[in-house]
């Protein structure tokens, strides 16, 4: 009898074992998916016995053969539209959504040639669908699309700062070189401020650096960012006057106003790299971070990288995290200037006759990262390896991050992998808030400069979303999307010889754009 | 007496016949050219039909051929865009600078290493000559701003040597268009000078020797031998150069050009990339610009040939 009810449990023990198992894992039939992202680490071989121990893991538990292909930061759209105009895209796509791209993305779903998701798609999918909603974009798009064709990745779910949501965009500086000049180190700076600190640095090489100093130093994307982004807020769009009419941002007092700071800076007080047209994609970063010849650049700062940042600073110039500091730009007039960035970046797309088994595998990956265990694991690794949570439901860290570097260059990280290619819908931004990898006073520090962007703003200068123009696909409003502002503005920066000069080109440029923008704007105030 | 042979025209099928035994003894000859012809067929005359596109609106889905077509609208926004006009004006100019300064440093080249007595001198010269060609335009322009820019070497030189200010070569649209014609010198001129140096070698070594037995100079034979002898090579390649007068060098101007050039170095392709690729793809509105362009080209080399044979040369249309 004994035997018999030992014989019973042990049964009844393996059948639950059973059971248990296959009601937490799903049992998958291998499938290929195909993926196009910039993100994809090029050459790199994310499946097993080759990919490292996130994909490896990840990869099996979903039971993918990954291909991803890499496409380059600048043909990333040029490449993907062509594929998906020529019907010959990847399975999943991250389609690079912004106001020049809207209009784009309409003709493509207007052509059939995009997978519209099933209608259910959000009872079947319930956490993708939740941080869908916070996307903003994702519910306009699907207003006017009749369906959804983009899953757009949320920056922030847990951690919004706020909204309209503000840009991470912030000032580089060199806080060594500031105080021995004799500025303050502080939050907030106008452009104007910076401009008199980086003459400072000029004038005095407070660095010993010599010749090779440049104490203000960006690419030509970066400095339209800071001298005309930054003090005017629709430098390179159409907004609302105060009768409702829209207007030319381009040829708003406040772009001309950003644009004699920019000469002034790079002609007459000669703070500005003298050859900042020719700089590459994040030479400037580089001039910075790894060569420490620079004063002030205009970068990048969310919270995820903010320590990686001063790390490689540390690293690769001897200097301290401290004299590594991050500011936030102001315009002239002493207010942050930005328009609404969405929350959202990059977004989650499908080709029209994508297999079922492998768009249904996709989202199901997708909604694991949403889930409370796949949420920590993209940004963190490996649950009871990397990470875990405490007896609070608490995410605690098990590495030493000053030792190990979960994410980043092959060679380099412990897993190259991590990140958003495999399948996040939430991206590392609103994580990074909250991740114990990170120094707590810098994550301090960088929601202290995404509070101040708001506080330090006005409904006017810190506008939401104009979505009437943001999704606008009239033939007029495309012909104007050929602009290129910034470059179009820096020719001007180094074809002046004169403010007088200057104010001249400029207003001819204005003049010489007539003939597509004066439509555009009819258009508009239909 | 026998009379003149009486002319009968040929049938259609007789025509193909002979063409066929003609085909047939030089079979030879036929199966050399093949791949060209495979080649051009395939990338020259099947995309034509895509240029089609430029009245229609592009559907992709409906294919190039089953696009709605809408007359000249396309047209109609090319030429209310200044930008495109600015563009075909500094295409002409940046290809008529080519033709001027760029297009005799080929010939110039193969008539001087053709005077270069010692082989083995020539095959060095000619690879070392010949080499730029196989670099891309993106390292050469990465060498000009190691070269050229304000913290390179030339200025390195200058102000070392002479206390010169540091001059933006890269940077000053005055500049621009230098830097083009002498990198494209010096990456392609040997590379170019083959044909040229083919040419020479089919001129008769009698005619050179007999120049030298008459006490011609160096100078002299290569003024009344040479360069009469590749003549026709010249004019040919002369007129295929003024026929891309509208187009060309798309890589080149790409890699140079920066935000501080961008006023002279817009050429229609630049003009083209940036409307397809930078604003809204339309691929209507590009092929309008494209076919624009090929239709200027065509009647640019026509003229070029027609007057070729007007100043008592020979042209490429018969």
């Amino acid at each position: 009898m004994k035997r018999l009810v030992s014989l019973i449990l042990a049964l009844m023990l393996a059948l639950g074992v059973v059971c248990a198992a296959s009601a937490e894992e799903k049992q998958y039939d291998r499938v290929t998916i195909t993926y196009t992202c910039p993100q994809v680490v090029a050459g790199y071989d994310y499946n097993a016995p080759n990919g490292d121990g996130y994909s490896n893991w990840i990869l099996g538990k979903f039971n993918i053969d990954f291909q991803g292909t890499n496409v380059s930061w600048n043909d990333w759209m040029n490449n993907l539209v062509t594929w998906i105009y020529a019907q010959d895209m990847t399975d999943v796509a991250i389609y690079n959504f912004s106001e020049n791209t809207a209009t784009t993305a309409t003709d493509i779903v207007n052509q059939g040639l995009l997978f519209r998701l099933p209608d259910d798609w959000k009872e079947r999918w319930p956490g993708v669908a939740d941080v869908y909603s916070k996307t903003s974009l994702g519910p306009m798009l699907e207003e006017l699309y009749g369906g959804t064709y983009f899953i757009p990745r949320a920056r922030f779910y847990y951690n919004l700062p706020g909204d309209p949501l503000a840009n991470h965009w912030c000032l580089w500086m060199r806080a060594d070189w500031i105080k021995a000049v004799g500025k303050e180190v502080k939050h907030s700076y106008t452009i104007p401020e910076v401009i008199e600190i980086c003459k400072l640095i000029k004038e005095q090489d407070p660095g010993q650096v010599g010749a090779n100093l440049l104490p203000l130093e960006m690419d030509t994307g970066n400095a339209a960012s800071f001298f005309l982004r930054a003090n005017s807020t629709y430098w390179d769009t159409f907004y609302k006057d105060a009768d409702g009419k829209y207007q030319w941002g381009a040829a708003a007092p406040e772009t001309l106003e950003g644009l004699k700071l920019w000469y002034q800076a790079y002609k007459v007080d000669e703070v500005l790299d003298p050859e900042y047209y020719l700089l590459d994609h994040e030479k400037d970063l580089e001039n910075f971070q790894t060569l420490g010849i620079a004063g002030v650049s205009y970068l990048g700062g969310q919270t995820a990288d903010v320590e990686n940042y001063r790390k490689t600073f540390r690293d690769r110039t001897g200097h301290e995290y401290e004299d590594f500091h991050m500011a936030n730009l102001l315009g002239a007039d002493g207010y942050y200037h930005q328009r609404d960035l969405i929350n959202f970046w990059g977004a989650v797309c499908f080709k029209p006759d994508v297999d079922p088994a492998v768009f249904e595998r996709w989202m199901d990956l997708m909604e694991w990262t949403c889930s409370k265990e796949g949420y920590p694991a993209t940004s963190m690794g490996l649950k009871g390896e990397d990470w875990d949570f405490d007896e609070n439901g608490e995410i605690i860290s098990l590495i030493d991050p000053q030792e190990v570097q979960l994410a980043g260059a092959v060679g380099e990280a412990k897993y190259p992998s991590l990140g958003h290619v495999l399948g996040s819908v939430i991206l590392w931004d609103d994580l990074a808030m909250d991740n114990p990898n990170i120094r707590e006073d810098l994550r301090d520090e960088s929601k202290l400069l995404y509070k101040l962007r708001t506080d330090e703003s006005t409904p006017e200068t810190f506008t939401k979303v104009d979505w009437n123009l943001y999704m606008n696909g009239s033939e007029e409003l495309l012909a104007v999307n050929g602009i290129q502002y910034a470059d179009e503005f820096s020719n001007m920066i180094t074809t002046a010889t004169s403010e007088e000069e200057l104010v001249n080109l400029y207003n001819e440029w204005i003049e010489s754009k007539q003939a597509i923008v004066q439509p555009a704007l009819d258009a508009l105030n239909k | 007496m026998t009379g003149n042979p009486v002319k009968t025209k040929r049938t259609f099928r007789e025509w193909l016949t002979h063409l066929g035994k003609r085909i047939y003894l030089e079979k030879e000859r036929y199966i050399l050219i093949l791949p060209g012809i495979v080649w051009y067929i395939i990338f020259a005359y099947i995309p034509i039909f895509g240029l089609s596109l430029a009245f229609r609106k592009y559907m992709a889905k409906l294919g190039m051929f089953g696009s709605p077509w809408i007359g000249l609208k396309n047209f109609q926004r090319v030429f209310a865009d200044p930008a495109f006009f600015t563009s075909i004006i500094t295409t002409l100019r940046i290809n008529a600078g080519r033709l001027i300064f760029v297009f005799p440093f080929p010939i110039l080249f193969a008539l001087l290493i053709n005077e270069v007595r010692l082989g083995r001198s020539k095959k060095v010269l000619q690879s070392i000559y010949t080499f730029p060609n196989f670099l891309s335009w993106v390292i050469v322009a990465s060498i000009m701003i190691n070269v050229l820019g304000q913290r390179g070497l030339v200025n390195g030189i200058l102000s070392g040597a002479f206390g010169i200010k540091p001059i933006a070569f890269l940077g000053k649209p005055e500049y621009f268009r230098p830097v083009v014609f002498a990198t494209d010198v010096w990456k392609t001129a040997g590379w170019s000078a083959i044909i040229y140096m083919a040419s020479i070698s089919g001129i008769d070594v009698e005619q050179y020797e007999a120049a030298e037995i008459d006490g011609a100079s160096r100078l002299q034979r290569i003024w009344y031998i040479t360069l009469p002898g590749i003549k026709t090579t010249i004019l040919v390649l002369f007129i295929l150069a003024v026929g891309n007068l509208m187009s060309g060098g798309f890589d080149q101007i790409f890699n140079l050009s920066n935000s501080a050039t961008l006023k002279v170095a817009e050429t229609l392709d630049m003009y083209i990339y940036r409307i397809t690729f930078k604003g809204s793809v339309d691929f209507g509105f590009s092929s309008a610009v494209a076919l624009f362009r090929s239709v200027i080209n065509m009647l640019l080399l026509i003229v070029a040939d027609r007057v070729s044979k007007a100043v008592g040369g020979s042209g490429l249309l018969g």
